[in-house]
Parts: structure tokens; sequence; C-alpha cells
């Protein structure tokens, strides 16, 4: 059975994984090229018109009107279906009938369908494609070939569109023009073999390829300095092309280790933003991929981080785990009741906020101007690209996390991000609250764009200059004491372990989460700077660790949360053995699971027997049939 | 063919008629008593070189692409036609005018007659033009070969009788648009509307009455990579041999205005054949094909864009080669060629059949 096995991690679509079939066995990502290109892993092949391979292939199927008669060899990774050249020019309608070709003939050959990949014309409309692919699935195929011109176009943006309806366990073929700078990019949209045959055709062209860009070499003596052994060893005698061949094919293979490495570290979107700027095309081709197949990027983005993550320019402004973060802040953030002020405050470089010097100046101000009243304020910060951050999810991925090239000029996109997302945030506040806008500069401007559309009033208390500036800190402290006396706020005990608890149960399960393991009259003790937990009538039900600003649950708060209906996992049993459960087990999932995600696991008869965290999307789950789904850290025994 | 195909070929049908769109309606009218174009070049004519007179007659046009069929996917001659019909007069002297250009020129003679579409075609030609020309070659000794064009349906037995009633012993040939022995890639890539059947009745019938074909070979139609199109080409030149056609011209396909070619080429899907598949493909046929059938091959636009092209720095050399081969018949005419795109060619053989995405494509 052809087969696609997944290994651990995620940073998008990306994964690392061994195709099996019989005794052959195919690691991903892997680069494919013609046998002309010297010591590839994989090559591809054209079936009656060239020389069969003795190195693991890909067959192609030469086109539809030939009727060539596919057949199986030890070393045959795939068999691509035939197609018809140039039909991607024609409208969908072309496409639907050259697919639909394809599945009749894998249909009626005496080949099993695990054996074939489908040739998918970029020209395929998205519901023709579903169609396609329920139909290829029940022939046994779990593979696809994708064109891609090059020019990062329509064309390519919709075969990025095609793979992203594939499910996930199919493997993933892209051929056509690529470029080096490319295959990190391809990668991380979850293509698994990637067409290297650029090296070639540059080469051809006396071009080589460099990591952004390339050069057309003439003489040895004029080319820029290379340190790989083909350029070292080259000689003015030897064959250019071939020197130039083995160079670029150099150039292919570092970058997609540097992918795979990136991958490992959490670090691929990085580098796939940081190529981007490789020419304008490219970096268009990423922001309109963002746009087009968010979903699809961010259903494998995972929810937790550990390193830094740097957003530097535009490319950054709808990454997954950024626009993720504010559409979820819309949709499962509730402000504690009782909030008399919201302070806006500005971002500092050092996460988690409170730890910077600034803001423990604003607390400080704060805690000597109303003392304990400061429970009745909502602390609310201001920062590009990712909006708004309540205090209470600061230590939250990838809140604590991020890292941003600080000018104090903010462009006009970055303005309307964080407007907007201000806007949101003050609908949740009762009108009768009153802002107070401690910031300036960029900051000031957003508060202005918002203004419009806020309903509540609002008090800026800093005329120029820095916000943490002797003359603007006494201007709110006098601001916040004369509020006091005018909102008449009084003291009482600080809310600010349960508001944080609360706001992160919202945040990871949905909303109402908080309500359930934290209810009123909860103990709540600890620091949020280490670890605080939550005990109901001595009953522990999760804990809070700074050190990932997340909950985690013990199978009691499991159990309270399942009332939630959602972040479970079923299994196909009663009790769960070992410290994992594994895909192959999963009977069903919720949708809205991430990598990275505190779980909960269900048996057959819906009794939560674990509680661990998710190594898959809640989709990959069901769709394989390996790898870990989840690391188990409680479960019942 | 599977279903999929045949729908595939009247959806294709259908996009061929779309690029046609409008152009039909904006044709001009042209003066109805001059020929649309008519030129003098030195030819083979039998085991001599002689003189060779194509005319254009100017005509209203293929009634294949005229009708609902929309035309085959990489022609636009319709677009040479006039926008009105014809009269057997003003063809006539169409005809007369042309001949004019070889008033002088002595014998051996070689006339080609073409129209925008099927000289035997009564709707396009009037049979009383027919006739008219038809003797006018028969009085005119210096004339030895005589080529006319049609698609298959019109060449019936009548005609045929005619023909050989008017020119007798002449060396006559009918030349028919065969464009690939295949039914697929004729029906469908090319919406030629007949089939190898036929193709191969024509020349059978032509044959009884002394009367030669000339089969038209496409090298490269839509939907096919350059490797396709080699191997397509090649077996087409082999069958049309092997059914008993005694000429084979050989057109690289050119990219015509309004066709569906050309809507392909305008969004990068398709690229006119390299000269090097034209090459391969003409040396591969000559060496299989019995020396009694001739091969020739006069590339249009040859070197351009639009045209069969390889790099720009070898594409002059090899296609004068070409037209010395088509005098010639020696392969050692096309061979000895080497150039730096002649690699891009061969990667390009290879890396089209599995991407798809033709390389090396200008605009
Ligand atoms: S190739 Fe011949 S049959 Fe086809 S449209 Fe042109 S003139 Fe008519
Ligand atoms: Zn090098
Ligand atoms: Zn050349
Ligand atoms: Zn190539």
């Amino acid at each position: 059975m052809g087969k696609l096995m997944i290994q651990r991690g995620h940073d998008g679509p990306a994964r690392q994984c061994t195709w099996k079939r019989d005794s052959l066995s195919l690691s991903t990502p892997q680069l494919v090229g013609p046998t002309t290109i010297p010591d590839l892993a994989l090559v591809y092949v054209t079936a009656t018109r060239d020389e069969l391979s003795k190195t693991t292939s890909i067959v192609v199927l030469p086109s539809l009107i030939e009727n060539v008669v596919p057949v199986v060899t030890d070393t045959t990774a795939l068999i691509v279906a035939p197609t018809l050249a140039g039909i991607d020019g024609l409208d969908s309608e072309a496409a639907r009938l050259t697919l639909t070709a394809q599945t009749r003939l894998i249909r009626q050959w005496d080949v099993a369908g695990e054996h074939f990949a489908i040739h998918v014309p970029s020209s395929t409309s998205l519901s023709d494609f579903r169609d396609i692919i329920r139909t290829s699935q029940e022939l046994g195929v779990r593979a696809a070939v994708f064109h891609l011109d090059g020019s990062l176009g329509p064309r390519d943006l919709q075969a990025v569109s095609l793979r992203s309806q594939l499910p996930r366990n199919w493997l993933t073929v892209a051929t056509g023009k690529i470029q080096p700078a490319f295959v990190p990019v391809l990668y991380y949209l979850g293509f698994d073999i990637i067409d290297a045959s650029y090296a070639e055709t540059a080469a051809l062209a006396h071009r080589r390829l460099w990591r952004m860009e390339s050069e057309v070499v003439t003489s040895w003596d004029t080319a820029r300095y290379c340190g790989c052994h083909a350029c070292h060893d080259a000689t003015s005698e030897g064959p250019i092309e071939q020197t130039l061949l083995l160079h670029n094919m150099e150039m292919f293979h570092s970058l997609l280790s540097e992918a795979v490495h990136a991958r490992a570290h959490g670090r691929l979107r990085w580098l796939v933003e940081s190529l981007s700027h490789t020419s304008p095309s490219m970096a268009s081709f990423l922001r309109l991929v963002d746009k087009r197949v968010f979903d699809f990027i961010e259903e494998f983005t995972p929810t937790v981080g550990s390193g830094t993550v740097p957003l530097i320019g535009p490319e950054s402004y709808d990454a997954p785990a950024i626009k993720r973060w504010r559409d979820r802040l819309v949709a499962r953030y509730t402000p504690p009741e009782g909030k008399k002020i919201v302070l806006l405050l500005p971002c500092s470089a050092r996460k988690p906020y409170s730890d910077s010097r600034s803001h423990r100046r604003f607390i400080e101000t704060i805690e000597n101007s109303i003392g304990p009243a400061r429970h009745e304020i909502a602390e609310v910060i201001l920062t590009s690209p990712l909006g708004v951050i309540p205090r209470e999810l600061e230590r939250i991925y990838p809140i604590a996390n991020y890292d941003i090239p600080v000018t104090g000029d903010w462009d006009a996109e970055e303005i309307r991000i964080a407007a907007d997302a201000l806007v949101s945030h003050m609908k949740k506040f009762p009108p009768d609250v009153v802002v107070i806008a401690h910031v300036s500069g960029g900051y000031a401007q957003v508060v202005q764009a918002a203004q419009d559309g806020i309903a509540q009033s609002i008090i800026y208390t800093i005329r120029e200059g820095s916000a943490t500036s002797r003359e603007a800190l006494d201007s709110l402290a006098s601001t916040l004491r004369d509020m006091k006396e005018v909102l008449a706020l009084h003291g009482g005990r600080s809310t600010l372990l349960e508001e944080t608890l609360r706001a992160t149960a919202d945040f990871q399960f949905g909303p109402g989460a908080g309500m359930l393991l934290v209810p009123e009259g909860t103990s709540v003790s600890g620091k949020l700077y280490r670890r605080v937990i939550c005990r109901d009538h001595g009953t522990q039900l999760a804990s809070y660790l700074a050190e990932n600003g997340l909950l985690s649950l013990t199978l009691d708060g499991g159990c309270r949360l399942s009332e939630h209906g959602s972040y479970w996992v079923r299994f196909d049993g009663e009790v769960l053995q070992g410290g994992s459960l594994f895909a192959v087990a999963v009977k069903d999932a919720d949708e809205k699971i991430r990598p990275g995600d505190e779980v909960i696991i269900l048996n057959k008869s819906n009794e939560v027997v674990a509680v661990g965290r998710s190594e898959m999307s809640g989709r990959e789950m069901c769709d394989f049939t390996n790898g870990r789904a989840v690391s188990v850290r409680h479960r019942r025994k | 063919m599977i279903d999929e195909l045949t729908e595939l070929s009247t959806h294709i049908q259908q996009m061929s008629l779309k690029s046609r769109g409008s152009s039909i309606a904006q044709r001009r009218r042209r003066d109805p008593r001059q020929p649309a174009a008519a030129w003098v070049t030195t030819a083979r004519i039998g085991y001599d070189t002689g003189t060779a007179i194509s005319i254009v007659l100017s005509t209203i046009g293929c009634s294949y692409a005229r009708g609902p069929h929309g035309g085959c996917t990489m022609c636009s001659y319709l677009l040479d036609g006039t926008s009105t019909q014809v009269s057997a007069d003003d063809l006539v002297s169409q005809f007369e005018t042309a001949m004019t250009k070889v008033a002088t020129t002595s014998s051996p003679l070689s006339v080609k007659i073409y129209t925008s579409g099927s000289f035997l075609d009564p709707a396009e030609v009037p049979p009383e033009a027919r006739h008219r020309i038809l003797s006018l070659i028969a009085a005119d000794d210096r004339i030895v070969q005589v080529i006319l064009e049609s698609r298959p349906e019109y060449v019936t037995e009548s005609v045929l009788a005619e023909i050989q009633k008017a020119l007798g012993t002449r060396d006559v040939e009918i030349g028919i648009g065969l464009e690939s022995a295949n039914d697929t890639v004729r029906l469908m890539c090319i919406n030629k509307g007949f089939t190898l059947k036929d193709f191969e009745r024509v020349v059978s019938l032509a044959r009884g009455y002394g009367i030669g074909t000339r089969a038209y070979v496409l090298i490269k139609p839509p939907f096919l990579t350059e490797r396709d199109a080699l191997f397509d080409a090649i077996d087409t030149m082999t069958t049309a041999a092997r059914l008993g056609v005694t000429t084979i011209s050989v057109n690289p396909v050119d990219i015509q205005r309004h066709t569906l070619v050309e809507s392909l080429w305008n969004s990068g899907q398709y690229r006119p054949p390299w000269l090097w598949t034209v090459v391969q493909a003409l040396h591969q046929a000559r060496q299989e094909i019995p020396s009694n059938v001739v091969i020739v091959c006069d590339p249009v636009a040859a070197g351009k864009k639009r045209g069969t092209h390889n790099c720009g720095k070898c594409d002059k050399a090899i296609v004068s080669a070409i037209r010395k081969f088509s005098l010639s018949q020696d392969v050692k005419d096309l061979e000895g060629f080497t150039c730096d795109c002649l690699m891009k060619w061969e990667h390009s053989l290879v890396h089209e059949d599995l991407s798809k995405v033709p390389h090396d494509h200008q605009q």
C-alpha cells in the first residue's frame, strides 16, 4: 500500500514524511530532476521514451493522446497520470475533463491506484477538484502533481489553492520552472517533492544561480567568488555547463536543507518572509498566498513556540500566527467585569511587557497614584502588527516572543491594523468606561485613527515626547487621581490572577472556558512570572505556566472542559495505554485543534481518559493513519 | 477515444470558435480581380529544377472555418479571404493576373493553387471558375506540374475525372492537410473534422485517376509537448508514405492571429516548434520513407518568435539547410549543425513531458 508516514513537528503545512510502497521508501522533502543531473535520490523518466532508471523514479506517462499502459518496477515511486500540454491555458472545464480522463484510465488499468499521482492543471476549479479528489481517493490514489510556471502570477497562486484542498496524507509534487529561492516557499506550502530541473535550464543558459538572484558566467576570470566544490575545481577548459549544473544543484540542495532546518526550529515562516525580498513578484506572491489560503496555512501553524518570532516587514502583517492572534482576540476575549478605565500603553521591546523597564514604571505610577484601585483598570498594550494586547494575555505565544524593528514610525497599514483592532476591542467595553491614552507618536496616531469608531470618551495624557518621560508619567498620575475621584474608584483585592487565568482559558479553548475552569470562588495561587495553580474546592483543575502563558489541564480540569465541547480528540477504545495517542487510533477530533494545543482525549464512551498536547491539527489526526497525534500528560489509570 | 476526450474535442472546438471571435466580420473587402498573393520560387520538379508559381486566390474562405465547426485551431487563412462571394469571372482574372508573373519564364513550370480554403469546394470556387482555370493551365505547355489544395470531402470521383480530363498526363497532386496521422491529435487538438480513413479514401481514389496526393504535415499541433510533437510528426510522415502519398509537405506551426493556438501562446502555454525538432523529424523520416516520396519543408516565419525558431544565433543557417534539403532530399544537408541551444532543446524534450510548461517561451 502506498502510504505517507509523517514525522513530528510543524511550521505551517510543511512536513517531513516517508513515502512507503512495498520495499521502496522515500523520505521527503526531496528534490527531483532528470537523469542528467548527477547524484539525485529521485529522478523522473517518461515511460516508453526515456530509459528506466535504477534510481527511485517518478515515471511520467506521456500525453493522454498516447495511451501508454503503465508498468510498475522496483524503483517506481509514483506513476504520473497522463495529461495534455498547454491544457492549463484553456478554461476549468477543459481541466475537469482532463482530470476525469485520468481517473477513468486509472480505474481501467491493471495497476492499483496507490501507484498513481494525478496530474493537476492549474486551471482546475476548486469545486471540480474536490470531486476529483473524492474519486481519486476511492481509487486509492494518494499523490498529486502540480505545475508552477514560475511567473508567481495567478496560475501559480491557483496551483497553491488547489494544493491546499488535498487531504493531508497525500504526497504532493511541484514541477515546472522553480528557482532556488522558491523552494522554501513551496516546502512551507506543503509540497513534498520539488522539481529542481531549473538548475539544468539555467546552466544551459550559462546562468549561475545564487540564493536570491543569478549571474551569467562567460568566463571564470570575471565570475564572482564561490566556494562550492564545482566552482572551486572549475577550469577554463572544462565544460562550463557541467560546472554550472553542479553549482546550481548545490544551491537547490542548500536552500532545501535551510528550509528543513528552519522548520525544525520553528523559523520556516521567517525564512520564507526573508526570501520574499528576492523580487517584488515573490513578495506579492507571499502576500496573496496569505490571503488566498490563509486557513490552510494557519491550520498547521503551531499555537506555541519557544524562540523569538522576528516580524520584520509588511509580509509579517498577515502571517498566520499573527493574524490568528488578532482574529482570536476578537472572537474569544471578553473583558473582565467591573472595569471603569481602559488604559492604553505602548509596547516594549522586552517581553513580557511587564518585565520591561517602561512597563515597570507605568505600573509603579498606577499603583502610586491610585493603589489597589488598579484592578478597575483594563490595561491594554498597543503594538504592531498584533494590534491590541490585554495585559492578561501578555505571556502567550506569539506575544511573549515577537520582535519588531522599532523606529517609532508606523506605516499606514500598521496604523490601520492596530486601529481596527482597537475599535473592535473597545466595543466589548461598556460605553461609560473612560479611555486613557498614555501613548505618543505612532501609537497616538493609532488612537486618533480609531477615535471615530470608539464610543467611549478618550483622554490623552501626553502632549509630546516619550511615554516614560517624567512629565508624561506625572500627567498619567494626575489623570488617574482625577479619575479616581470622578469615577469613584475604590480599593479591593487584586484580581489579576483570576483574570489572567480566565482570559487565557477563553483564548485557548474558546469563550466560556474561563468560567468552567476558573469559576467564581476558585482559589488561585502563585506568581504570574512563574506558575499559578487553580483549585476548585481543593481539586486542582489547571496550572498556568509563565514560560508559555498557557494553561495545562489536570484530568479533573479536562473533565470540566469536556462540558465546553471543544478541543477534544476521540480515540477508538476504552482505556488509553502509554504516553502517546497515535493518529491511527484517532476516530474523530475537533477541527479547531492546532499543533501545540492543550487537548482532552475522550474514549468511545465519551469519557475523558487523558489530557495532553496535540502534535497535529485536528484534521490531520483524522487523515493520517500514522504519526503521533497527542503527547499525553495525564491519563486515567 | 475515451468519452472525456470526445467531450474535450467538442469543448476545444468551442474554444477555437471563441478565439476567432469577431475577426471574421472584420475582414477586409479586397479587389476581387486581384489574387490575395502570388510568388515565384525555384523548385524541384520531378528530377529537374524549375520555377514554381504559388497563387493564392482571393475567395470567401474555407467553408469549414466559416461554419459552426470554427475551423482548425492553428489556422487563420480565413482572414485572408474577402467578406463577399467572388464570381467565376473574377476568380479567372485573378489567375490570369497572377500568371503574368511568369509570362516570360521558360519550362518547366509548376503551378500551385491555394485559396484560403479548398480549391475544389464548389461553395468557394464555383465549378465554372474551376473549369476555366483548369483549361487555362491545359493550354500552357510549360506547365508540367499542378498542385491543387482541398479538404478531402470535396475530392469526388466527378471532380477527379474532370481534372484528369483537363490536365491529361501532367503531374497533378492534390494537397490535403492531413496534419497528423493520429485521429485524436487531428480531431481534438487541431479540430480538423476528418479522419485518417477519409484521407486514405482520397489517396486511393486519386491514385485511380493517376493523380497524386501531397500530405501537409503539421509540426507541433497544440496540446503536444515538444517530444510528443517530434514523435507525432515522424509517425505522420511515415504513415502518409505508407498510404501512398506522392509528396509530404512539412509545416511547423506558426502563430496566426485570432486562433486558439495564438491564445495559448499569449498565455505562455504554447511555443512554436524548435527548428531542431523540424530538422530531426525531416532527418529521421527521410531515412525511413522510400525515396520516390518527396519530403519538402518551407517553414513560415522561421527564426521569428511566431514561427519555428531556435536561439536566434543558429536559425538562419538551419532554415537554409531545410530549404536546401527540400530540393536535394539529401539528409546530409541536415547534418553537422550544433549550437549552444541544442542542449536546451534536449532538456525541453525531457522536462516538458513532466512539467508541461513550455520552455524558452518568448513574446
Ligand atoms: S487548415 Fe484548412 S481546413 Fe483548417 S481552417 Fe484552415 S483552411 Fe480550413
Ligand atoms: Zn559554486
Ligand atoms: Zn542556437
Ligand atoms: Zn526545464
